[in-house]
């Protein structure tokens, strides 16, 4: 099994506190992985050591093979790897299919010099690329709402718009941090399916920070968990599930123990 | 997979950038000294010159010192440059102009029944009532310009207050034009505090001059860091000040008036940008509606070198901004004219190699 | 009434009378007095006082703004007669008040001979006895009271009479719009021959005017296009881009002085080709957009802002000082600057240099609309709005942002040229900090990001200033105030930057979700 992304021992250190503390994570080819773990375990920071937006102060990130750590972010998204934000940060003054087609950027064919002269090609470039950009916001399920303003679309609609913006950068890898924040249980459930709909269709590797267990269990092949910058277990969700410290890091000390004495007591009761 | 094809680099990888940096860092440094130990070697300036440059480094140093804390203080809990601090500076130098001009006018009998002014009979009280004068409408400059330039736009993208902040400086600067005309004025000082005489030092062979005025703003200036420090550090103000600086939410959340110590805080740094104002009248004299625009921004150059949002670092940042202005262009050989020259190149070095300044921390990446 | 409404009103007073004592203070009574009295048909000397009537009426307005405001406290209720008064009354008042203390302390200094000319540099003795409408002092105090209170009475009656009608104004205008787009605007929009007419209309007025209205107005239009490219400049690297740039003049200078130094006989006894001269002014501003772009990536709105003012201050000092006086000619300027030749033939007459800057403009105006609509311009909208992300989603930010400077500053080098060639002089007084805060509030007031906005902001900013001569001295008071005002109640401009429409209709509503194109491993 291939392996997309690797992070080897990554340790993120603000003055004196360490954020990040010596993280290994593996992500397969085509697997779904989830990082959880309690507010402030240190996710988003360690997505931001994958995706360039921080460099790490020891370890490494390996994105097929290749170390990324401290490239630039706009390399990064050439390279293959796409994100969404925890708190939705759209293009909010420009149309949706305008925020969709910034992210056909790196693969431009013909770039500044020729758009400054509008060549033939390059027109013909841009007219494939609203065209592909129209058929994503198809695909996330945002039809017919292309020339809304960002800033004007529902909530959901945001969402799935920051989606299909990343997908824009045709990825290999997608970050998707906190996708169902603020939904109700029916669009939580929609957008579970939507995320597993894009692993099967376009064999899109996914990592997902959820605080949604019901969804982290339901698509996850792996999942890690972070407390206070470490990581602290690792498996399947069956796994996950049953792990006292998962439980303590979530619910504190003792919280093991008291769980375990619930579980038998409810199955002496059944 | 091969996501990108290889296009014309037009910006060089980062760690080439990190190189070039630091090459022109180290070029830059060398021609200063390769200048300096020129200028020394052919020893223009005797110890009497140096004397006189370093000091009136000092005593200018302490106004943008005082000014440059305002700076800080607002950027601290804004995250906004306050374009038109400079203005409140100019705003106090009137203020105490006007109420010297008030005392000079009013005649009273001396003791031996010979006729003084008021100036000259109370000195004391009159330098006092200016200061007081002048870092009062100062304040409450301060105070309008959050309260109706910049408070409707909190919030807004951080170009708008920017904006903002420029047009109160164009505003300001030319409401003072417009009432009080465009000619330059003269402080009358007391004449306990007349402007040139001092103590006489005698150095290498000529006398250097430590003026009154001179040695007044200083100690002023140190007295009124000291203030604010203490300020800042022990009081429940201070107190407040920073937690509103460090988050505003949860500072709100703790029971803080976030409205009413940004308030504060633009009151404060007002008076003390109307003090400096006020000692740059006594200690230079002529003024006119256009005296705060370049220590303004000097004293932002000044908060910056010292680590913008670092009170200590904008006292610092002021001392050094004033020496070395006054005694760089004689280390370096270069015209005096080219003063000003110095501090705007000052300010641009300090942003591209060192933007968090001496004492600031360096800044953190921003939070994705 | 309760307690918070009686304290808005008076805070509502407070406010205007301060604004009519400032008013008086600057001076500007008097003045917008006169332009009262001139519109209304009368005469009025140069330095006169104008009459009492003029006076009443400018006082008058603010008075109704006054008694406006104050009634309509809340956008959620509705008025009645007893609100409205006493909330009026009660602005009226104060407001009041404040002007007679004003008057009152002004009038008995004035009277007592001393003169406070010399402090305020507008009270003269005239002009306090006209505020005063030349009566006593305690009388003209009175006057002020009664009469503050009397038109905010009818601004806050006219506020009433406003709401009330409200309804009806909007059922009236709704249906107004409605008949004319029926009948004649919604088919004038349809039809594509009407933008070809308009054009062509625009076109012909662009050349006969020229002609026709005389060497003073083609000097004058002259530089509303000169500030139009540079406004056009500038909206490329703060509208489009969003970097906040105050040394914009830097590279105006850069180009008039490299074109002025190549074309004029001192001090290098370069005698260019009008048009290599001018290409070589554009290359160079482009060139130093870039050099001064390096090294100030990575700086942020306020530091960037900054910073280029610093740079434009450099230059500017630079230019005066004797020290680079060889190469520069310092504070004398460069004289003798060539004028447009063609052929060999030249033609610096007003009217073919105002073509010159016309096909200029229009050059400048096709150029930055393909910019703006082209993949370019999408880059530079992202970076505008959260450089942070556009990056991160692929956008090479450094490029794209030292493009728009470089671009930015190539207009600003064409400008400068022609503005350079059309005086046949350039000094440092040419490149002051003022040019580029004028250019700055063009674009800010017609409109970031917007091609239209900033031709309107040109020819109000430029050109309103040019037929109100007498309001001249408040220019800038104006402009800061508009920036500070523009900000808060609207910051995308007089005509604010809109994006075309592009999405393309996929497939039916049947048919199955197309797949978009991947890269990934095919399943």
């Amino acid at each position: 099994m291939k392996t997309v992304l690797e992070a080897r021992q990554v340790s993120k250190i603000f003055g004196g506190l360490v954020a990040v503390n010596k993280v290994d994570l593996v992500v397969p080819e085509g697997s779904i992985a989830s990082i959880i773990g309690p507010n402030g375990a240190g996710k988003t920071t360690l997505f931001n050591c994958i995706s360039g937006f921080y460099t790490p102060e020891l370890g490494d990130v390996l994105f097929n093979g290749r170390k990324i750590q401290g490239m630039l972010t706009d390399k990064v998204a050439a390279m293959g790897i796409a994100r969404t934000y925890q708190n939705i940060r759209l293009f909010k003054n420009m149309s949706a299919v305008e925020n969709v087609m910034v992210g056909f950027e790196p693969r431009l064919k013909h770039g500044w010099m020729k758009a400054m002269l509008k060549t033939p090609d390059y027109q013909k470039e841009q007219k494939h690329i609203i065209n592909e950009a129209s058929r994503l916001l198809h695909y996330v399920g945002l039809a017919g709402l292309g020339d809304n303003l960002a800033l004007n679309l529902p909530y959901g609609a945001q969402r799935r718009l920051e989606i299909a913006r990343a997908l824009a950068n045709q990825p290999t890898l997608l970050l998707l941090d906190e996708p169902t924040a603020g939904m109700n249980p029916q669009e939580t459930d929609a957008m579970k399916d939507f995320i597993r709909q894009i692993r099967d269709d376009l064999g899109i590797t996914i990592i997902l920070i959820e605080h949604d267990m019901r969804v982290v269990m339901n698509i996850s092949d792996q999942i890690s968990v972070l407390d206070y910058g470490q990581k602290i277990a690792e498996g399947n969700p069956k796994e996950i599930q049953a792990n006292p410290r998962v439980i303590e890091a979530y619910l504190g000390p003792g919280a093991a123990a008291l769980s375990e004495k619930y579980r038998r007591e409810k199955l002496h009761d059944a | 997979m091969e996501a990108t094809r290889k296009k014309k680099p037009l910006t060089l990888p980062q760690n080439s950038i990190r190189i070039i940096r630091i090459i022109a860092a180290l070029l830059l440094l060398a021609l200063i000294i390769v200048r300096a130990m020129d200028v020394a070697a052919k020893s223009q300036f005797g110890a009497d010159t140096w004397l006189r440059l370093s000091v009136s480094g000092l005593i200018i140093g302490g106004m943008y010192a005082l000014i440059a804390i305002g700076y800080t203080l607002v950027y601290g809990i804004l995250f906004m440059i306050n374009f038109a601090h400079g203005e409140v500076m100019m705003i106090g130098t009137f203020g105490g102009y006007f109420v010297f001009e008030a005392f000079n006018a009013i005649q009273v009998s001396g003791v031996d029944g010979s006729q003084l002014s008021f100036l000259n009979a109370y000195p004391v009280i009159a330098i006092l009532l200016a200061f007081l004068a002048g870092m009062l409408i100062a304040a409450l400059s301060g105070l309008f310009l959050e309260k109706f330039a910049y408070r409707p736009l909190r919030g807004a993208p951080r170009l708008v207050p920017l904006i903002s902040a420029i047009g109160a400086s164009i505003f300001l600067q030319n409401a003072g034009q417009l009432l009080f005309g465009p000619q330059r004025r003269q402080y009358i000082n007391p004449v306990v505090l007349d402007r040139g005489i001092g103590w006489n030092l005698e150095v290498a062979g000529s006398t250097v001059v430590l003026t009154y005025t001179g040695i007044f703003s200083l100690i002023l200036s140190a007295i009124l860091m000291v203030g604010l420090y203490l300020l800042v550090q022990r009081t429940k103000l201070g107190r407040a000040m920073r937690a509103v600086a460090q988050d505003k939410k949860t500072a709100a959340l703790m029971g803080i008036n976030v409205d009413q110590i940004i308030s504060r805080t633009f009151v404060i740094s007002g008076a003390l940008a109307g003090a400096a104002g006020v000692m740059w009248g006594i200690h230079n004299g002529l003024f006119n509606y256009y005296v705060g625009f370049l220590p303004g921004i000097k004293a932002f150059t000044a908060a910056v070198l010292g680590g913008i949002g670092n009170i200590p670092g904008a006292m610092l940042g002021g001392m050094v901004l004033g020496i070395v202005e006054s005694v760089g262009p004689a280390v370096l050989g270069i015209d005096f004219q080219l003063k000003d020259v110095l501090a705007f190149t000052i300010l641009i070095l300090v942003l591209i190699f060192r933007p968090s300044g001496i004492l600031g921390e360096a800044l953190t990446e921003e939070k994705v | 009434m309760n307690k918070q409404s009686i304290q808005k009103s008076a805070a509502s007073g407070m406010v205007f009378g301060v604004i009519v004592i400032f008013f008086a203070l600057i001076g500007f009574t008097v003045v917008f007095s006169g332009l009262i009295q001139k519109a209304l048909g009368q005469s009025l000397g140069v330095g006169q006082i104008p009459s009492t009537s003029s006076l009443l009426i400018f006082l008058g307005l603010l008075g109704i703004w006054n008694g406006w405001r104050a009634s309509r406290q809340d956008k959620h209720e509705t008025l009645n007669t007893k609100k409205v008064l006493g909330r009026s009354v009660i602005a009226g008042l104060v407001a009041g008040v404040l002007v007679m203390a004003y008057a009152l302390i002004v009038g008995a200094l004035d009277n007592r001979g001393i003169n406070l000319r010399t402090y305020l540099s507008q009270l003269s003795s005239e002009s306090i006895k006209f505020f005063l409408f030349n009566q006593t002092i305690v009388v003209g105090g009175l006057i002020h009271v009664f009469y503050s209170t009397l038109m905010a009475v009818m601004g806050g009656l006219l506020a009433l009479a406003s709401e009330r009608s409200r309804e009806r104004v909007k059922s009236t205008r709704e249906s107004i719009q409605k008949w004319s787009q029926d009948r004649w605007l919604g088919k004038l929009r349809g039809n594509p021959y009407v933008s070809y007419v308009l054009m062509g209309v625009v076109l012909l007025l662009l050349v006969l005017l020229p002609r026709t209205w005389g060497a003073y107005w083609n000097y004058v239009m002259g530089t509303v296009g000169i500030y139009v490219l540079l406004g056009l400049g500038l909206n490329i690297i703060v509208g489009f881009s969003g970097q906040l740039v105050l040394g914009y003049v830097a590279f105006f200078a850069i180009g008039a002085y490299t074109f002025a130094l190549t074309t004029a006989p001192e001090p290098h006894n370069l005698v260019w080709n009008f048009w290599v001269a001018l290409g070589a002014a554009v290359l160079a501003a482009a060139l130093s957009g870039i050099l001064i772009g390096l090294p100030i990536m990575r700086l942020r709105g306020d530091y960037l802002a900054i910073v280029t003012l610093g740079f434009g201050e450099i230059i500017r000092i630079l230019l005066k000082s004797d020290i680079l006086k060889d190469f520069t000619m310092g504070p004398r300027g460069v004289r003798n600057i060539a004028g447009p030749t063609l052929f060999g033939q030249s033609f610096t007459s007003d009217v073919d240099f105002m073509y010159l800057i016309i096909l200029a403009v229009l050059l400048s105006i096709f150029l930055a609309r393909r910019w703006q609509e082209s993949s370019i311009g999408r880059a530079w909208l992202a970076i505008s709005q959260d450089e942070t992300v556009a990056q991160a989603t692929g956008v090479n930010t450094q490029k794209y942002k030292l493009l728009a400077l470089s671009l930015g500053a190539a207009f600003a080098g064409l400008g400068g040229a022609l503005f350079a060639s059309r005086n046949q002089f350039t000094g440092p007084e040419d490149h002051a900090l003022m040019v580029s805060i004028n250019v700055l509030v063009l674009v800010i007031v017609g409109g970031m990001g917007s091609i239209p906005g900033v031709i309107l902001g040109a020819f109000t900013l430029k050109g309103l200033p040019e037929i109100l001569r007498e309001l001249e001295n408040y220019r800038l008071l104006v402009f800061g105030a508009l920036l500070v005002v523009m900000m808060i109640i609207r910051p995308e401009g007089l005509w604010p930057a809109r994006r075309p429409k592009l999405e393309m209709p996929v497939g039916q509503e049947n048919e199955p979700v197309p797949l978009p194109a991947t890269t990934g491993g095919e399943k």
